[in-house]
């Protein structure tokens, strides 16, 4: 019986040589022989079908660039895992490209760990306005651009042009003004008292809180939305007026019944877009193939701007999405590499078919001259309203920078679930938000700089 | 008098039957769901149907097939991580359990009482440390790195402790006085007579390893070695929701996870009980 036991131990042990054995193998890949191709390692974040598309790209990337560069893609899980796993490795460089979301900019900046891109444009005078000037602004601080933009979305409304029709409607909402109207005509009520059908319906998703503030013109924080040689210290939308007009409409249309309260985020408003029991929302237009697909003949889908909060609203929207970061490695051959990679991301063949296969826009402007893209936009004309919104706004309209952005969101959406409660009004929703986001960003300041 | 007893019996089964069935039907629900949604042609999902009209196992075919996807891989991965876990768990957790009930040693409590303190650790709090050790080490990107940081538990120990505790004292003495050491007297009469224990303790393991997420995810960078939880997430995108893709993943996924408490149901009851008994 010993024997046996022995035995497991020394099986366990074999095992975990063997284990050894293998792993071994694996990371000794990183290093690259001066003989062989330069290897670099590129973190993403993309699921579904979005990941197969990005896939396909390096693979086409490494076959033209065979025996030079081999790109190894690596998921990291979502944009939040993926960010907490850099930030738990800290300055150990576990790769030479990663895909960033756009709240994760400022503390990427911070982190120290990167070279900003702009370095290469300036060495390799890579002409820079080949890159969608209103998605380029959101990455650049200071005049300097620090990441690649890679895939880029705004917000859109979205709305169900058979319901539409049917109710007799042929305005398009721009303001919410528009939209109490329409959502009026569109809500269908049970003889019960209980709503079929509602006219208007959105998520409670912090995005849009920053889009709205954008929308006005407004900074969401001070030392110009964070984008200044200073980083910002606290939210300036308590003060500027806009937070308060942003949370009174919100407060209006669940009080009054315009929409639903649709939980945190926007999956359920999405759901319930699609199966017909809210005629318009907002959504990423990263949204619009997976919503046409969802949707079939069931209605048709039109789209519009991002309503503005007030008619007369200024402002514009701003980019969301992710952008690619260059670490700096001080591999100077893996950092060339790199460059070559990045270049080849954003030429407008490779944008074009990213835009079509996963509908974020095309970074690149000569990508609206190729083939793919004018296929797909006959195939999908809604697409072409996206486009036209992001070049009525401007670069200064890019939106805020804050490091700790993730977490703001977080403490917007947990306020606007307590005003739906009924628990605070919108003064004291503000309040709450603007004390609690401050003090995330004096806690960071303290800690970091 | 006989056939009373069996008509009564009948009737007592009959009985649970009707309680059973509709309660077990709406625990089983979602699941139920998710294997619809998983062979439902897309545009029905969202358009209120819980049965679908047309089965398709399309997507089925694709998160198997699918290279990118992998997921033969990351189910072999889970399967050699979960399984040598769960081994190694049972191995060292008797052990230290066995110490802990039989033998009389100085600070025995005062050791004892730590071991039980780092059940208090939520695993949040070390992970971080743990993945630095890990990258330290050179180990990041191997099965070593899913595997070592879970060969012991405290829980395991306790569990496997209480359960030793019910042995009779004088069934030690007797063997010791028959010239048997220690490590035969645990394993030929302490492990044969405390396997509905082992077992729920290897059953737990196993499903608590299987169902590892963040862990893997920060340890493992190449597709050689990711486990399916990453898999399941790897099917998610919030811009590109294909939530019959998802759930066929979480099917796949949860099949082995669910013949292993169909297989050791029996014990898995049986030894949580004991435990708790004594406890």
């Amino acid at each position: 019986m010993k024997k046996t036991l022995c035995l497991i131990l020394v099986g366990l042990l074999i095992a975990g040589s063997l284990f050894a054995g293998g792993a071994s193998e694996a990371t000794k890949a990183a290093p690259a022989k001066p003989a062989g191709p330069v290897e670099i390692t590129f973190w993403h974040a993309m699921g579904g079908v979005n990941g197969e598309a990005l896939a396909s790209m390096v693979d086409e990337f490494n076959k033209q660039n065979e025996g030079k560069i081999k790109v190894k893609y690596e998921f990291q899980g979502n944009y939040d895992d993926e960010f907490a796993k850099i930030q738990a490795s800290g300055g150990n460089y576990p790769c030479d490209i990663i895909q960033v979301y756009d709240i994760g900019t400022r503390y990427m900046i911070d982190s120290g760990w990167i070279l900003p891109v702009q370095e290469y444009i300036e060495k390799d005078k890579y002409d820079i306005s080949q890159i969608e000037p209103n998605i380029a602004a959101y990455y650049t601080v200071d005049n300097t651009l620090y990441s690649m933009p890679f895939n880029s979305s705004t917000p859109l409304l979205y709305y169900n042009k058979t319901a539409f029709e049917e109710a007799g409607i042929t305005k398009v909402p721009t303001c919410f003004e528009d939209i109490y109207e329409i959502a009026e005509k569109l809500k269908i009520v049970n003889p019960d008292g209980t709503v079929k059908r509602y006219g208007y319906g959105m998520g409670n998703y912090g995005w849009f809180f920053e889009q709205w503030i954008g929308k006005m013109g407004l900074h969401y924080v001070n030392n110009n939305n964070g984008r200044g040689k200073d980083y910002a210290t606290a939210v300036e939308f308590d003060t500027n007026g806009g937070g308060l007009q942003i949370i009174k409409v919100w407060d209006k249309i669940l009080k009054e019944g315009i929409s639903p309260y649709l939980n945190m985020g926007n999956d359920d408003a999405k759901a319930a877009f699609i199966s017909g029991n809210v005629c318009m929302i907002p959504e990423s237009t990263a949204a619009l193939k997976s919503l046409l697909l969802n949707v079939g003949d069931k209605f048709e889908i039109g789209v519009a701007y991002f309503p503005s909060i007030n008619r007369n609203d200024v402002g514009g929207v701003s980019v969301g999405g992710g952008s690619l970061w260059m670490m700096d490695t001080g591999k100077q051959e893996r950092e060339d590499a790199t460059w070559e990679f990045l270049k080849f991301m954003v030429s407008p063949e490779m944008q074009a078919f990213w835009n079509a296969k996963t509908g974020y826009f095309p970074v690149t402007v000569a990508a609206a001259q190729t083939a793919t893209f004018k296929e797909n936009i006959a195939k999908y004309p809604q697409f072409q309203v996206a486009i036209d919104q992001l070049h009525s706004s401007a670069p200064q309209y890019a939106g805020a920078l804050l490091s700790v952005f993730s977490e703001a969101r977080q403490i917007v959406q947990n306020y606007i679930a307590r005003l739906a409660n009924n628990e605070l009004d919108p003064q004291a929703t503000l309040n709450g938000m603007a004390k609690d986001i401050n003090k995330a960003i004096e806690t960071y300041n303290l800690v970091n700089y | 008098m006989r056939i009373a007893t069996r008509q009564r019996r009948l009737l007592q089964n009959t009985g649970r039957f009707l309680l059973n069935i509709p309660l077990m039907l709406v625990i089983l629900v979602p699941l139920l769901y998710t294997i619809s949604i998983s062979v439902m042609p897309p545009d029905e999902i969202y358009g209120n149907h819980l049965i679908p009209t047309s089965v398709k196992f399309t997507n089925y075919i694709q998160a198997f097939t699918n290279p990118y996807y992998n997921f033969p891989r990351m189910i072999l991965n889970s399967f050699i991580v979960s399984t040598t876990v769960m081994l190694g768990q049972m191995v060292t957790c008797s052990l230290a359990a066995f110490a802990f009930s039989f033998l009389q040693f100085k600070g025995k409590k005062i050791l004892f009482i730590a071991v039980l303190a780092t059940m208090m650790v939520p695993g949040e709090v070390t992970i971080i440390a743990n993945y630095l050790t890990m990258a330290q080490w050179g180990w990041l990107d191997s099965y070593r790195a899913l595997i070592f940081p879970f060969l012991t538990s405290a829980m395991g120990i306790f569990l496997l402790r209480q359960y030793y505790l019910t042995f009779a004292k004088e069934l030690y003495e007797a063997a010791k006085l028959d010239g048997c050491s220690n490590l035969r007297f645990l394993t030929s009469i302490v492990v044969p007579l405390s396997r509905p224990a082992l077992g729920a303790l290897g059953a737990y393991v196993f499903l608590n390893t299987w169902n590892q997420y963040m862990w893997p995810l920060l340890v493992t960078n190449s597709r050689e070695f990711r486990t399916v939880q990453i898999g399941i997430s790897m099917l998610y995108d919030i811009d590109a929701v294909s939530l019959g893709l998802m759930m066929a993943g979480v099917v796949i996924v949860i099949v082995p996870s669910l013949s292993i408490f169909v297989f050791m149901n029996k014990q898995l009851i049986n030894g949580l009980m004991a435990g708790a008994v004594k406890g």
